[in-house]
Order: structure tokens, then C-alpha cells, then sequence
């Protein structure tokens, strides 16, 4: 650190929050092994010490699918166990302290997305991220409400899992199984190719589970907050942010598709200390 | 109070598995099915356990444990002629039958169960195929309704042909001749191949009641989205395609 007209400047920062890359490696192969002993297990194989458990069992989406037939019935919709609503209210519980850390963090789905994304920023440079216009792009992020709210519907309505048919997340996990659908690996190609062009495009556009733990954003306990004080303006944070979100025009991020990947922030991209935190308080 | 991503790393992970540890001890963490099927409520039958529970995930031998048929019983109405019964899957059915042009599945095995063991299932509006050798089982142990023996007679199929029967000629239920054809509405029929075979877009959309859908989304896909029953569009639709025949 540095002190350069009265602001204190890193001059080596790290560009990136390298933890959480490390447990997004960590829950990828964590789901992708369980993933692939399921398969094991139901041939007569399977590791052991690792768990068996089928993908639904292991996504807290299902906790949410599930809801209205847990409260009318009891009953968990086909293919659901009680592990997905623990992990519902877990994830539910981090989100309500620190926003959905779990899209940020620990969906494989959305590090995918990233990994794949890495290749557009190499080709497309500053354009990356930047393709759709703005207008579009405001009203398409509300496409993932209308999706959670037909998800809710025809699951109810259904008493099965019909989004798995079309759930990219499964054919991800599951492509090598007969159990998915085309709908769900047509999706998932869709969802790689555009992350060429888009970040986080699946979670941005279309994710109902995103839909859900998004709106803990508006009232989390910890949230990404700007010091308007020493913030040089420079908008490094506003382009560092995988979800287009304008951190650098706001005092506190109350955006619905913050993901609390802390990569605006003073550790990462903010070259000034103490300017972009993650923090309960206020900030000068 | 300020958190950087080293404490908030650890929280997440702290959380998850601290969450997922502490619902273990509660006896919350639940990953599998039981393979016990719900019983019925009221009823002659009360406390007995429901066949239209069974799940895809369940192996014959689960089944075995919570209904009065044996895993070899049920290996032989579904024709699993390798392998041990006990743990065969019943959600593989649908696969191994996928030529067949008919859904023997799941649902298949719960309308065998029942009326093996006597118990009751409604087939209201379904169309549930079992194959010739579930039948024979049946049509052997004696203790079908009239009802039972001509729902039977109308949707009973002979496993593992290349073309299913055309609905208007049912399969005897003692015999097991096929009829062969050569457009055949399945689940992986798309909506672009009915129009291929010459059913026209009006037809498609009164049947479907809807308006027609992407050509490449298969029946099965359309089907699911929008809960409906296959079964229930593909007779009206097969009779399209018999009909556009040249």
C-alpha cells in the first residue's frame, strides 16, 4: 500500500478474490463426484466413503419446488428428499446475512458459467458482457421471476419435477444418463454457448432459484457498500461486476442480481482500501 | 462490521456443512427414498400400502417388501429375463421398452401391483400398457374384475415388438400377435415429424388444444411442460397419422 494524494493505493491488488475460486472448484467436483457415485451405486459400484445421493437430493432448489406440496399435503413432490428443504433453509439462512453467496459461490452451474466465460473475455476483451442492450437487458432480467413463478405453478399443479425436462443444472450432472431430457441438454448448450458473450447468463436471465434467493438483496444484513468519500470514481468496480451491476453510482448494492462474489470490492478490483466493502455498518 | 472472502469463506462453508451436520443429528438429512410406499388413510384398505406410490427409484425387491409379490414374479410379467430381480430398478422399464412404441414404465408396474395383490388404483382417463407376460400372470391368478380383465384386454401389448399395436385393434389378452405400422406416434416423436407425415398444423393445435408448439419439441416434452398425459394425446394423434397414410 501506498499513499498517493492523501487516498491509500494498492499498487499490487489481486484482481480477484481467489478463495472463492477455490470453493467453487471445491463444490463443482463435490456435486460431480456425488453425481457420478449415484451412477456408480445404481450398477452395482460407488465409492464408499462418498455419498450417493441423487442430484435433486443435494439441490436446495428442490426445497423450494416442493413447497407448496410439503404445506398442502406433507408430502415431498416425487424425486425430492427432505435434504432439499435443509439446504433450502440453509442457503436461505446465508442468504439472509450475506445475499445469495450460494450463486456466487457455490452453484457449479453459475462457475461453469465463469469458466467458459473466461474464453469470451480473452476474444472479446471490454465487449465481453457488454453485447446486450441495456433496455433489453433491464427487462430480461426479470424473465427468471416469470419462470420461478411457472416453475412453482406447474410443479404444484403437476406434483412432479417437470422443470427437471428442462433444468440445466441436472443435464449437467446427468448428461451421460438416460433420465435427462433434450429439452434440459439443448438448455444447457444454450446456456455454455452464450456465456461466451454473457456472464453468468443462465443465472442473469433465466435461473428461478437466482429469482428467489435475489430478492434477499433488498433487505440482506451485509451488503456490498461504496465510500463515496474516497471512491475515485474510476468505475472499476461497475465493469469488474460479472452481473453488469452499477456499483459505482450507488451507495449500498441493493440490485436483485448481486451475487456476493465480493469481486467490486477494495480486496479485488477497488484499488482504493476501504472504499468498496462488505460490511453490516455504514461506510463514510 | 466488515467481512473480507477469507471469513466469508468459511462461514459459507462453516453454515453448509455445520447445517447439513446438525440436521443429520436430527434425523433431517434425508438423501433417499424410504421405498415404502404411503398407505391408505381410510378404507377397507387402511394402514396397507398404496401401489400408486410406487417410485421409478424403487428395485423390485423394495417392492416386494411392502406388497405380497415376489421380485421373480415381477422380473417375469416385465420380461427381465438378466441379471437379479431383486435389485432391478423399475424407472429402467421405460427405457428397455422405448422400441416398443408404448410406455411400459413406472406407472405399468404400480397397475401391476395392484391388481395382483388385489389393491385398489384408479385408471381413470390413463391408458397403462402391460406387456402379454404381466397379463398371462394376471389372467393366471384369477382374482381380476370383469373391469380389470377388459381394461387388460384393450391396453395389454406384446413386449419388445418393433411397432406397437394400432389402437383400434387391441392385442387378445391370450394371444400375442403384432401388427406392424410404419408412422408411429411415441414420446420422442417431434411435432415437426407429425407434420412431415402429413398431419396438418389445425389438426396438431385441435388436439393439442393449444397452439402448435416448436417443431423440434418431442410429445413427451410438450407433454410434461404443459402436465398433460402423453397417453391421452397419442391415440388422437396416431389416428391423424393413420389417417394421412398415403
Amino acid at each position: 500500500m501506498v499513499t498517493l494524494f492523501g487516498k491509500r493505493i494498492r499498487l499490487f491488488r489481486p484482481h480477484s478474490i481467489w478463495i472463492r475460486k477455490i470453493v467453487q472448484w471445491f463444490f463443482f467436483l463435490l456435486i460431480a463426484l456425488i453425481a457420478v457415485n449415484h451412477t456408480l451405486v445404481q450398477s452395482g459400484a460407488g465409492i464408499s466413503f462418498l455419498s450417493s445421493a441423487s442430484l435433486h437430493a443435494v439441490c436446495p432448489f428442490g426445497g423450494v419446488e416442493t413447497l407448496y406440496t410439503f404445506a398442502a399435503s406433507g408430502l415431498l413432490v416425487k424425486k425430492i428428499h427432505d435434504s432439499s428443504l435443509v439446504l433450502a433453509g440453509v442457503v436461505l439462512l446465508l442468504s439472509i446475512f450475506f445475499g445469495p453467496v450460494f450463486c456466487g459461490w457455490v452453484c457449479p452451474l453459475g462457475t461453469v458459467q465463469e469458466w467458459v466465460g473466461k474464453l469470451g473475455k480473452r476474444v472479446f476483451k471490454r465487449r465481453y458482457n457488454h453485447f446486450v442492450p441495456s433496455q433489453l437487458d433491464n427487462v430480461l432480467r426479470y424473465a427468471r421471476y416469470g419462470i420461478l413463478i411457472w416453475v412453482l405453478y406447474i410443479t404444484a399443479t403437476s406434483g412432479t419435477l417437470i422443470f427437471e425436462s428442462y433444468d440445466p443444472y441436472f443435464a449437467l450432472f446427468n448428461f451421460w444418463s438416460t433420465e435427462v431430457a433434450w429439452g434440459a441438454l439443448a438448455i444447457l448448450g444454450a446456456t455454455l454457448l452464450l456465456s461466451v458473450f454473457v456472464e453468468r447468463p443462465w443465472c442473469k436471465y433465466a435461473c428461478p432459484y437466482g429469482a428467489v434467493l435475489g430478492i434477499t438483496n433488498l433487505f440482506r444484513v451485509f451488503s456490498i457498500k461504496r465510500s463515496e468519500t474516497t471512491c475515485k470514481l474510476d468505475g472499476a468496480c461497475s465493469i469488474m461486476c460479472p452481473m453488469n451491476i452499477p456499483v459505482d453510482s450507488v451507495k449500498v448494492v441493493r440490485d436483485h442480481q448481486c451475487i456476493s462474489c465480493l469481486e467490486c470490492t477494495s480486496e479485488a478490483i477497488c484499488p482504493v482500501a476501504k472504499t468498496v466493502v462488505f460490511t453490516s455498518g455504514g461506510v463514510k | 462490521m466488515t467481512i473480507t472472502s477469507k471469513p466469508l469463506a468459511i462461514i459459507v462453508l462453516v453454515v453448509l456443512f455445520g447445517g447439513i451436520a446438525f440436521s443429520s443429528v436430527m434425523g433431517w438429512w434425508i438423501t433417499e427414498s424410504t421405498k415404502q410406499p404411503v398407505t391408505f388413510t381410510e378404507g377397507e384398505f387402511a394402514g396397507q400400502a398404496n401401489p400408486a406410490d410406487i417410485r421409478g427409484s424403487y428395485t423390485f425387491g423394495d417392492i416386494a417388501k411392502s406388497f405380497d409379490v415376489t421380485p421373480e414374479v415381477l422380473a417375469k410379467a416385465f420380461g427381465i429375463t438378466t441379471g437379479e430381480p431383486n435389485v432391478f430398478a423399475v424407472k429402467e422399464l421405460e427405457a428397455m421398452n422405448l422400441d416398443s412404441g408404448y410406455e411400459i414404465g413406472t406407472v405399468s408396474v404400480r397397475l401391476f401391483v395392484a391388481y395382483y395383490t388385489g389393491l385398489p388404483f384408479d385408471t381413470t382417463g390413463q391408458e397403462i400398457h402391460l406387456p402379454q407376460s404381466a397379463t398371462d400372470i394376471l389372467l393366471a391368478k384369477g382374482n381380476l374384475t370383469p373391469e380389470q380383465i377388459a381394461y387388460l384386454e384393450k391396453y395389454t401389448v406384446p413386449l419388445g415388438a418393433s411397432a406397437p399395436v394400432a389402437k383400434s385393434t387391441p392385442v387378445a389378452v391370450t394371444t400375442s400377435s403384432t401388427v406392424s405400422g410404419e408412422n408411429i406416434v411415441k414420446g420422442k416423436t417431434t411435432f415437426g415429424e407429425l407434420l412431415a407425415w402429413g398431419v396438418s398444423q389445425e389438426i396438431i393445435e385441435s388436439i393439442i388444444g393449444a397452439p402448435l408448439p416448436d417443431s423440434a419439441m418431442t410429445m413427451k416434452d410438450y407433454a410434461s411442460a404443459n402436465g398433460l398425459n402423453f397417453e391421452t394425446l397419442k391415440p388422437a394423434l396416431q389416428a391423424e397419422v393413420d389417417k394421412a397414410k398415403p
